[in-house]
């Protein structure tokens, strides 16, 4: 898997990709949006991380015309400044995800991951976490290839944290996710459906509870 | 030294008008009541002259010898002497000065060749008496006709009461039309101040110049011009402040990584805590930039209400508890919400910075298997945020000094900065909220809570 880093400082794009390539990716850098246009234009890549500040386009223009020319590459943008009207106008213009300097190398990894792992299940609708495969089209759950028989709103429960993987899910939404099928679920029940989730997951998908606001699968790194 | 009076334009008005006004209009009854008595005067003695001549019509040069016949007939007499209000008397004498007909008592006034008015006395009262020479044939006759002053008395005390009555009504109107003039011209005056009066301390917006008297504009002006000037101050500082973070937080970061990755190289061999000291080094150091960083940026003197907009604060309380997830599950810290919706009006990344602060400082200084809370909600009129921990808590006289900046309790874990407090202190006043330590439930460990103005 290919990331395109953009980033003009030489000491940070140096860590970055001897970082990401210590996780397994290929890396390419470039110094500006000049040059990551360009590159962009004529390979394909998985994840591009770009720094707001560069030397002249700055990294909201390139993304913005990353998005106007079609492309659906994710994007991770770094910035130093944690001024919101950078962090809303960056989402806006279509970035992913969005981390502040100075960031911990292996957080920046994660995110990437995460980023990647997103887009790939929304182009083939399959989800791996860890040891724990997801086949978001048949509805089928594997861990270490091994078939798990979950009921459908087992699998909507846990569908709907994997596609959120690393995110606090809201009982709310979980509710939601089940309430397709049954008008009249308690509040109670998303606490019996996860458990039984744990159960039968093991530790391939620790879930866990975020006391007064939900749930979260977490991310196991690989 | 006596303080000086508190100036006020419309008491100042109101002094300078009333009392001239006040003045002039008694000058006005006076002169009023001077001509109104001296036309009356004037009437009541060209009546008098009148009775003199119609007395000269009746008296007769009887003969040569000089001697005056009065040829007034009782009837005339009683005609003369009719009046029901004042007493009338006349007196008719010849030249060498002998009573022909009359009151011997009424004395003549001392007569040149025209008639004369005088004041005088008879029976006890005043009266007012004219002298008419004539002559009847050859002889010069002198005729004096008096009359108590009871009619123009009377006639002058009811002028006076009308003029004093008509000019009072006069005065009050004015004096009432000049006080509802002053309060109603100094109007536009007051609403500027109570415009002004209401404004929050930080609100920068320009006055309304258009609804401000021409008189005031130019210090509505200036005031706007200032405004403008700190506005640009405030501008001009967060945008110094995001270029040195920029500045700052780039090779931080350049260097964070760099030592991320040495330390992975190094585990094992001898550079290993070095390298790892190194690493913990620079963090702290990055994170006192940051903080630094922020507590500049929250600082009154950089924030202005321009950016202030309706905050959702529960889900700010939400976001916070999902943002330190992870740090509490390292800590083995159990990390959670109790939220109501609560809305106030505030910069969403000044919030943001103060309930990062609040929730760090909580998970610092609990002890693993603690407990930290985060809520918001309404109580009454306050709209609140709040990060309850059950850890050791903070010693109620240390409660106002932990808000110092660079200040840590004595003994405190961890390697903070002692500007977390300090900053959550800043953008709380930036916000015009109340910021209250107290001890948690059941008198453990702690409970921060901020107090907004519901939005």
């Amino acid at each position: 898997m290919r990331i395109l880093v953009v980033e003009d400082d030489a000491l940070v794009a140096d860590a970055i990709r001897r970082g990401l390539g210590e996780a397994g990716y290929a890396v390419d850098h470039v110094d500006s949006a000049e040059r990551a246009g360009t590159a962009l234009g004529a390979e394909s890549f998985d994840l591009a991380v770009v720094d707001i500040g560069l030397p002249g386009a700055d990294g909201l223009a390139l993304l913005q015309r990353m998005r106007r020319g079609g492309s659906a590459v994710p994007v991770l943008i770094l910035t130093a400044r944690d001024a919101l009207a950078d962090r809303v106008s960056a989402l806006d213009l279509g970035a992913d995800d969005y981390l502040v300097k100075p960031f911990a190398l292996p957080e920046l990894v994660a995110r990437s991951r995460a980023l990647i792992r997103r887009s790939r299940s929304a182009a083939s609708a399959e989800l791996v976490i860890g040891a724990l495969r997801l086949d978001l089209a048949a509805r089928r759950a594997e861990v270490d290839g091994t078939a798990v028989s979950l009921t459908r709103r087992e699998w909507a429960v846990l569908e709907c944290l994997a596609l959120n993987i690393g995110r606090v899910v809201a009982k709310d939404r979980l509710l939601q996710a089940i309430a397709n099928w049954d008008e009249d679920i308690g509040a109670n029940a998303i606490e019996v459906y996860v458990s039984r989730l744990r159960t039968k997951l093991g530790g391939a998908a620790p879930i866990r509870t975020v006391r007064g606001l939900g749930y979260r699968l977490d991310d196991a790194p690989g | 030294m006596t303080r000086p009076a508190e100036s006020s334009v419309s008491r100042r008005l109101l002094r300078l008008l009333l009392l001239p006004l006040a003045l002039l209009l008694g000058i006005g009854v006076f002169f009023d009541y001077v001509s109104g008595s001296a036309t009356i005067r004037a009437a009541y003695d060209r009546a008098l002259h009148e009775m003199a001549l119609a007395v000269a019509a009746h008296l007769r040069d009887a003969d040569a010898d000089g001697r005056i016949d009065a040829d007034l007939p009782p009837q005339a007499v009683a005609v003369l002497r009719a009046d029901s209000v004042d007493s009338i008397y006349f007196a008719v004498r010849a030249g060498d000065g002998h009573l022909v007909s009359g009151d011997a008592d009424l004395q003549a006034l001392a007569a040149g060749n025209g008639s004369e008015f005088g004041d005088g006395h008879l029976h006890g009262e005043a009266i007012r008496l004219v002298t008419h020479p004539t002559m009847i044939g050859s002889t010069p006759v002198t005729i004096t006709i008096a009359e108590t002053t009871r009619k123009r008395t009377t006639a002058i005390r009811s002028i006076l009461a009308s003029v004093v009555l008509t000019d009072i009504v006069q005065l009050a109107g004015t004096l009432l039309l000049v006080w509802l003039g002053v309060r109603y011209g100094v109007r536009p005056l007051r609403a500027l101040g109570e415009q002004i009066e209401q404004r929050s301390a930080r609100d920068l917006a320009p006055l309304d110049r258009a609804q401000v008297p021409v008189e005031v504009r130019p210090l509505v002006h200036t005031l706007n011009a200032l405004f403008e000037t700190v506005r640009d101050s405030a501008r001009a500082q967060q945008q110094f402040l995001a270029d040195a973070a920029h500045q700052l937080r780039t090779p931080l970061t350049g260097i964070i990584a760099q030592l991320d990755l040495l330390a992975r190289e190094a585990s094992g061999n001898g550079f290993a805590p070095r390298v790892l000291a190194l690493h913990e080094g620079t963090r702290r150091l990055a994170h006192t930039a940051n903080q630094l960083l922020a507590l500049a940026r929250s600082e009154r003197s950089a924030t202005t209400h321009d950016d202030f907009a309706p905050v959702d604060l529960e889900a700010l309380a939400t976001d916070a508890v999902a943002q330190y997830l992870d740090r509490s599950l390292h800590a083995r810290i159990d990390l959670g919400a109790e939220t109501e919706p609560a809305r106030t009006l505030g910069s969403l990344w000044l919030l943001r910075e103060l309930l990062g602060n609040l929730v760090d400082n909580a998970l610092a200084y609990t002890p693993a298997g603690g407990r930290v809370t985060v809520r918001s909600g309404v109580a009454g009129a306050v709209a609140f945020l709040e990060v309850e921990d059950d850890g050791p808590g903070i010693p109620a006289d240390q409660r106002a000094h932990v808000r110092e900046r660079f200040r840590r309790l004595p003994g405190s874990p961890g390697n903070g900065c002692g500007l977390g407090l300090a900053i959550v202190d800043e953008i709380a006043h930036a916000h015009d909220a109340n910021f209250v330590i107290t001890d948690g439930n059941d008198g453990r460990g702690t409970r921060a809570r901020i107090e907004f103005r519901v939005a």
